[in-house]
Parts: structure tokens; C-alpha cells; sequence
């Protein structure tokens, strides 16, 4: 679709392109490396996603932006501003590509998309004769409402984007649809929102400012962005700590090596395929990580720390002695109940009516999924795995856990997010 | 005196209406604070674009109504001292603006140069004034409450809020090209400001990890008392003892935190001995010295515990080894652990060491000398005036 976006781009104003190269020379290099130094500096969010928020910002900009003092003015159809943004994508993910960074398509073809539909909107929907663009140069329309209209159809574009990605990621990782929408625009909302009113500043400034008004927009943009990041390293250090947790049992040879880090990896996808939101995910994550945690004060280990085989007073035990060291932290209380109920059998909320959360349901299931493959991914060891857990459903396991968890151990791909999984150590 | 307040220009104009309650909205919003220090100050920002926008006088207006209600919960007396810092660094900044030649009505003349020369410019010259001015009074105070020299202080300051305080200079340019130059007038705020919120709300987020960071420790020592119970408050009071010997021993603050984690994670290596092993045996038996190197083991892959890696490893063995060997950071644990070990935590069966006998004991290790003793000594004068306090 993108493609041909280009394509019909390329043909319909293939006429223009000399005008572009000719005339606008240096409005165009100066936004064209703004988009790819933008791309170049992109910024990992929490989950594990992609954003760039320069990159987008000045592709917005170069959609909106008309008179420049001492350049001509930007006047160009939406084909045009596509084009531009297009290539310098490109020039970005050649790049990428040379320092061997991971590059995929689909992001940037709704990347795109977004900005072919801002520009178009400001440049070509008219409202009583006058299209937005054509409104900046007029002096009876005040500055705001059309600064307020440029950010609305920035906004526009951006939210459109991030549809698109979340449809992609919805089909990829077999997401339900809602889920992954509300995900990507949950997270990006902030910073899209400072991303929109950068075109509109620079719009405004370049009649008085030239082309030094994008450099001067994208300050208060450069300082949120270096703020999320600074959020974004904390998070990442935060969980390489719960990680560490995790370890101890294992350096103690309670529990085999990289069970928790498998049990939690599991735990995530089937999380994400059941439809959880981040907050629970990343609670779900933590307790995964930690669920072994009680095995520490046992005075004899398990034989190869396999919970799913010790009886079951043991693995309450442990489970109990876990949730109290957690507990010992404040406010880690919804990790604490997770790895405190992680042991009660399905059965108990079907007849009893017993509250179990989501978390210690997904936890019990792929706990015990890894204990019986013993982290192996052999076909024969999962498949006997799931036949053994099959065996407990409805009685031990609940049933839409061990479904998603089906399709998790058949499907790499599913409930992953982001080109690479962040990886602690 | 009126006259040349009218001269500065304090007329009530719809623009000083928008940024009172701009100054409002700051006050009910609150600064982003990470570890007790504002990350972005939103009212520097509007001081500065206030100063080009409405003349010093109403930004000295806006800077009394800042201090007096910005801090809460604080005493009369702390907001009447905001107030007239608040007051005086935004006037003095606004009439530095209007010495430059600043103004933020570029009448024809709408060069870039123009631009530079009387906007750009003057916003950062006044930037810079208020920047000292707001340092010199702050760091005047410290002087005379606390004796700390003017310049250590201002010299620290800087360094740390020196290129944000920059950024805000460019924010507040922007701010003011747009709502004059550019014709948007008070609707101006709406396109700046939201970066602001975002970067703001961001550090809030931040904020809230570096508690999650606080959590995790406080399980990962948790989780040492759930092993060996008899530890229980060690790896704390090791943690306060060490860093007290640090800050009187004179050591830098980054390296003072480095001591006090690593007081509060040298036990952790003990999780990964055999439970038995760790609560039969008094906590002196060389069958656990092995514990250092396997908490460092652990501890290994955490970027932020960088420093207090070397501590933690040798903190047991540096007390025995003549003095240079061991770095001092490896000593204090070393010593503050082995304080601790004897007159808190005590023997296997509980009894503990009168202080007067452990310090000569410690006194006698070849790791130890005077000046790490008389830094305990402190240390644990310190501890025990906040016991009583």
C-alpha cells in the first residue's frame, strides 16, 4: 500500500521533482536530514517498541510548512512532501541496515501513510475556497486557529500510524485487535502529542526565523524525548534487578539455570495474547521472575527445583515464604499475590468461586510447562509437556491459559513486541 | 517610585492576565522533582518569557506569586523568603533583557538578524542573570545557615542545572517569538506547552522507577534475612554506618552512595549457600568466606552498582591486609561490617561484644588506622543523637 502510495506520489507530481531539486534545494536537505538523523536517534520505549519521535515531528513539519524567510516559499502538493519524507526513511533504514541494526518495513510504510494524509489535508482540503496551508498567509484568519488546525491534522496522521501498527501487530502476534490499539496509543499518547505541535511551530516561525525555526521547534520536542529515555533506561535497569532476584535461587542450585527468565518470557506472551494491559504484563513479569523466590530459606532443594512435581503443602509453602519476602517491599503487593496464589488449582475458582488473578493462573500453567520440558524446545519434550498440562484442564489449569499458551509454544512470534525482545545480561 | 514602575511598564494587560494563570496552572501542576532535584522548572520558563513579554516589573509580580505558593505545606517565613527570591531574580532578569536592547516587538525590521539581536540574545542574557542571581541568594543562605563556602556550592549547581537552564532559555524564545513576532498572541502557550507537560510527565514516570529500584533492593535484602534470619537490620545499619564514615571522611557524594549500597548488598552472596551452612555457623566461620566474590557474582551484570562492586568483593578480607592494599571504599564496609557483626549481631548465641573491647579488637587489624576508626567514632556518635533525637 505504502508502495504504491510512492508510486502514485512519483506520477503524480513527477513534474514537480525538478522544482523540488531546483528551487527548494536547501529546504530540502535541511528537513531530509532532519528526518534522518531523527530515525538514526530512535528511542526504545518500555515495552520494547520503536519510536522516533524527531523523525516524525520533522516529516509533519516539512507536511505544513510554507513561507520560509530567505527561501522560496514550500509550495508543493502532498506527492511531493511524501516523496521527501520516503527517501529520507530510506537514507535511515540503509543506514540501519550498514550497522546492522535491525530494519522492517511495515512501521515506516504507516509512517508514511500518516504523513501522506496530514499533508494532503493542510494542502489540498479546502474550507470555503482556502485550503489550511493557503490560510497562513492570510492576515484575517487569526494565528491560533490555524496553528490549532495544523496540529489537529498532524494528530490526525499520527493517530492514523499508530492504527495501522497496531493492526499489523494484532495480525503478527495474534493480539487481540483492541488490546494491541489501546498499547500503542496508551504509551505513544504523551509523546504524540508533542510530536503534533511541532509542525504548526514551525509553520509559524519560518516567516521570521528561515530554516533555523525546525532546529529551534524540536527543543522542547529533544528535551521530552531525552526525558522518556532517561524513564525508559530506568525501567529496563529495573527489571535487570528483578532479574538478578531471580538468580538468586539459581547461583543456590535451588532451580535450574534461566528457569525464571524462560517462566517469565512465557508468562508475558501468554499475557499478551490473553489481552492483558502493560501494567499487568510487566506486574505478570515480576511475579514470573520471582516465583521461585521462596525456595531460598528451604533447607534441603527440590530435586532440580521442579515446583510442578513437589506435593502440593511444599509448593504453597514456598509459594507463601515468596510473596512474604516480596511483601517486605512496599507497594509490590500485586506481584506479592501473584506468586502468593500461583499454586491454587483452577478447580477452586470454578467451584468455589475463589478469586485467583490472571497473573497466578498464567504463572501455574507456564511453570509448569517449563518444568516439564526442562526449558528444552525439542518437539517431542513440548508436546509431551502440553499433553501432561492438557491432562489438568479445567481441574488444575485454566482452560484459556493453556489455550493461549498452545498457541504461544506453536507460534515463535506470538505476544512478542518490537524487532528484539529486551534481553537482560 | 510609581513613575518608574510605570516606566517599566507594569499595566494590567490581558497578556499578564494569561500569564498569571499560567502561573496557577504551575503552582497546581507542581515541578517534576527526581531525587530531590526540580528536572524541569516550569516556572523558570515563564518567568523568562514573562521578563520579554510584560517588562520586569509584572515578571518580578509573577516571580512574589511563585514563591509564595509554589512550596506546600512550607512555613510563613520559607514563602516569604521564596517570594523575594522569586521577586528579585525575575526582575533583575527582565531589566538585564530591557538593558540588552531586548524587545519583544520587532516592529519592520523582521531580519533574522534582527531576531538574534533583540530577542535571542537578550532572552539568554537574561536567562544567565537569573540563573546567578537565583544561585548567589540560594547558595548565600547555605553560607550562613550551614557554613558551606559560596563557591563549592555555586560551582556544583551549575554543573548540574547549567545546559537545562540553557534549554530553558530556548523554550522561552520560542515561546515569545510566536505569541508577538509571529502574531499567534496568548494561543501561543498551547503549541509550547505541551512538550512540556510530556517531558514532565515523563520525569514523573522516572520518578516512580527510581522508587521501583528502591523496591527491588529492599527485596533483594529481604530476601538475605529470609536465609539467615539472625541478619535481620544488618545489611540497614551497615548501609547508614558505612555511609556516615564516608561523608566524614570527606568523600565525594556519588561515591558515598557507592559505600552505602554496597553496605546494604554485601550479604547477598549468602542466598546462594546452602541454607544450613548459613544459620548453623557463626557468621565468622571461614567455611562461608566465599560468600563476597559469589554476591559480586550475582550483583555483576547491574550497571548502576558499577562502583560499589569493588566494596562489596573484598570488603571481607580488607581489614586484614595492610593499609594501602585495600581501597578505602572496601575498608569502610569491611570495618562498619565487622562493627556490626560484633556488637549488634553477635555470636552464635546471641551475645554481643561491649563497644569499648570491639574498637580495640578492630584497632587491632592491620586494615585499619586512626583515620578510619575516628570516622566510626563519628559515625556512630551520629547514629546514636538521631536514636535519641
Amino acid at each position: 500500500m505504502a508502495a504504491g502510495l510512492v508510486v502514485t506520489s512519483l506520477v503524480l507530481s513527477g513534474a514537480e521533482l525538478p522544482t523540488l531539486l531546483g528551487t527548494h534545494a536547501v529546504t530540502l536537505v535541511v528537513f531530509l536530514g532532519s528526518i534522518v538523523i531523527g530515525e538514526l536517534v530512535r528511542l526504545r520505549m518500555p515495552s520494547g517498541r520503536d519510536t522516533a519521535p524527531l523523525a516524525s515531528a520533522s516529516a509533519l513539519a516539512l507536511a505544513v510548512v510554507g513561507p520560509i524567510q530567505d527561501q522560496p516559499v514550500f509550495q508543493v502538493g502532498p506527492g511531493l512532501v511524501v516523496l521527501v519524507v520516503a527517501m529520507g526513511l530510506a537514507l535511515a533504514a540503509g543506514a540501519r541496515r550498514l550497522r546492522h541494526l535491525p530494519v522492517s518495513v511495515a512501521p515506516l510504510a504507516a509512517r508514511l501513510l500518516g504523513v501522506a494524509l496530514t499533508a494532503s489535508m493542510v494542502r489540498q482540503w479546502s474550507v470555503a475556497g482556502w485550503s489550511l496551508w493557503e490560510d497562513q498567509t492570510r492576515s484575517d484568519i487569526p494565528r491560533g486557529v490555524v496553528a490549532v488546525g495544523m496540529a489537529l491534522a498532524a494528530a490526525v496522521g499520527l493517530v492514523v500510524e499508530l492504527l495501522l501498527v497496531a493492526t499489523v501487530r494484532a495480525e503478527r502476534q495474534r493480539t487481540p485487535w483492541t488490546t494491541a490499539t489501546r498499547d500503542e496509543l496508551g504509551e505513544a499518547a504523551p509523546l504524540t502529542f508533542a510530536v503534533a505541535v511541532t509542525g504548526p511551530m514551525v509553520a509559524l516561525m519560518s516567516p521570521i526565523l528561515g530554516l533555523l525555526a525546525l532546529p529551534v521547534a524540536l527543543v522542547p520536542l529533544v528535551m521530552a524525548y531525552s526525558a522518556v529515555g532517561q524513564y525508559a533506561r530506568n525501567r529496563a535497569t529495573n527489571r535487570q534487578l528483578i532479574a538478578t532476584l531471580s538468580r538468586l535461587t539459581e547461583e543456590g542450585g535451588y532451580t535450574p539455570s534461566r528457569h525464571a527468565e524462560r517462566v517469565s518470557d512465557l508468562s508475558v506472551r501468554v499475557g499478551r495474547v490473553l489481552g492483558l494491559g502493560e501494567r499487568e504484563l510487566r506486574d505478570i513479569e515480576y511475579a514470573a521472575l520471582l516465583h521461585d523466590l521462596g525456595q531460598i530459606s528451604l533447607t534441603d532443594p527440590i530435586p532440580d527445583g521442579a515446583t510442578v512435581l513437589a506435593a502440593p503443602s511444599d509448593q504453597r509453602d514456598i509459594a507463601a515464604e515468596g510473596a512474604r519476602i516480596i511483601r517486605r517491599a512496599e507497594s509490590l503487593d500485586a506481584v506479592a499475590r501473584y506468586v502468593e496464589l500461583q499454586t491454587t488449582p483452577y478447580r477452586r475458582v470454578r467451584e468455589l468461586g475463589e478469586e485467583v488473578p490472571m497473573g497466578s493462573r498464567i504463572i501455574k500453567c507456564t511453570n509448569a510447562f517449563d518444568d516439564l520440558t526442562g526449558g528444552s524446545d525439542e518437539p517431542a519434550a513440548v508436546e509431551a509437556a502440553i499433553e501432561r498440562i492438557h491432562l489438568g484442564l479445567g481441574y488444575e489449569y485454566d482452560p484459556d491459559v493453556v489455550d493461549a499458551l498452545t498457541r504461544v509454544v506453536e507460534d515463535a512470534t506470538a505476544g512478542r513486541v518490537g524487532e528484539r525482545r529486551l534481553v537482560s545480561r | 517610585m510609581w513613575l518608574s514602575i510605570a516606566r517599566f511598564g507594569l499595566e494590567l494587560s490581558p497578556d499578564l492576565a494569561v500569564l498569571v494563570v499560567l502561573a496557577l496552572g504551575v503552582v497546581v501542576a507542581g515541578e517534576a522533582v527526581v531525587e530531590g532535584q526540580v528536572r524541569l522548572s516550569l516556572s523558570s520558563v515563564l518567568l523568562l518569557g514573562g521578563q520579554a513579554l510584560v517588562g520586569p516589573s509584572a515578571a518580578g509580580m509573577i516571580g512574589v506569586l511563585l514563591g509564595l505558593l509554589q512550596v506546600r505545606g512550607a512555613p510563613a517565613h520559607v514563602r516569604l523568603f521564596n517570594a523575594a527570591l522569586g521577586c528579585s531574580y525575575a526582575t533583575l532578569g527582565g531589566l538585564a533583557f530591557m538593558a540588552v536592547g531586548g524587545d519583544a516587538d520587532l516592529g519592520l525590521d523582521r531580519s533574522v538578524w534582527s531576531i538574534v539581536a533583540h530577542l535571542a540574545l537578550p532572552i539568554l542574557v537574561a536567562d544567565l542573570v537569573q540563573l546567578s542571581v537565583n544561585l548567589l541568594l540560594l547558595a548565600g543562605v547555605v553560607r550562613v545557615t550551614y557554613g558551606v563556602p559560596i563557591r563549592h556550592q555555586v560551582g556544583e549547581l551549575l554543573g548540574s542545572v547549567g545546559l537545562t537552564n540553557a534549554g530553558y532559555g530556548v523554550i522561552a524564545f520560542l515561546l515569545v517569538l510566536l505569541w508577538v513576532p509571529a502574531g499567534m498572541g496568548a494561543a501561543a502557550v498551547l503549541l509550547v506547552v505541551a512538550p512540556l507537560l510530556v517531558a514532565q510527565w515523563a520525569y514523573r514516570q522516572h520518578a516512580e522507577e527510581l522508587r521501583g529500584q528502591e523496591r527491588a533492593l529492599q527485596v533483594l535484602v529481604a530476601a538475605v534475612e529470609a536465609k539467615a534470619p539472625h541478619l535481620t537490620g544488618h545489611s540497614a545499619r551497615v548501609a547508614d554506618l558505612a555511609a556516615a564514615m564516608g561523608e566524614a571522611l570527606g568523600l565525594r557524594p556519588h561515591t558515598v552512595a557507592d559505600v552505602r549500597m554496597a553496605g546494604m548488598l554485601h550479604d547477598v552472596g549468602q542466598t546462594s549457600l546452602p541454607t544450613a551452612l548459613v544459620r548453623s555457623v557463626a557468621s565468622t566461620s571461614p567455611a562461608i568466606d566465599d560468600y563476597p566474590r559469589r554476591s559480586a557474582g550475582i550483583l555483576g551484570g547491574l550497571s548502576f552498582l558499577d562502583g560499589a562492586l569493588a566494596p562489596i568483593t573484598d570488603h571481607r578480607t580488607a581489614l586484614d591486609r595492610p593499609d594501602a592494599r585495600a581501597g578505602l571504599a572496601s575498608r569502610i564496609v569491611g570495618l562498619a561490617d565487622e562493627y556490626d557483626l560484633l556488637c549488634e549481631v553477635g555470636g552464635p548465641d546471641g551475645d554481643v561484644t561491649a563497644r569499648s573491647d570491639a574498637l580495640e579488637q578492630l584497632r587491632a587489624r592491620p586494615g585499619v588506622d586512626d583515620a578510619l576508626l575516628r570516622a566510626l567514632l563519628v559515625a556512630l556518635g551520629r547514629s546514636s543523637a538521631a536514636a535519641t533525637r
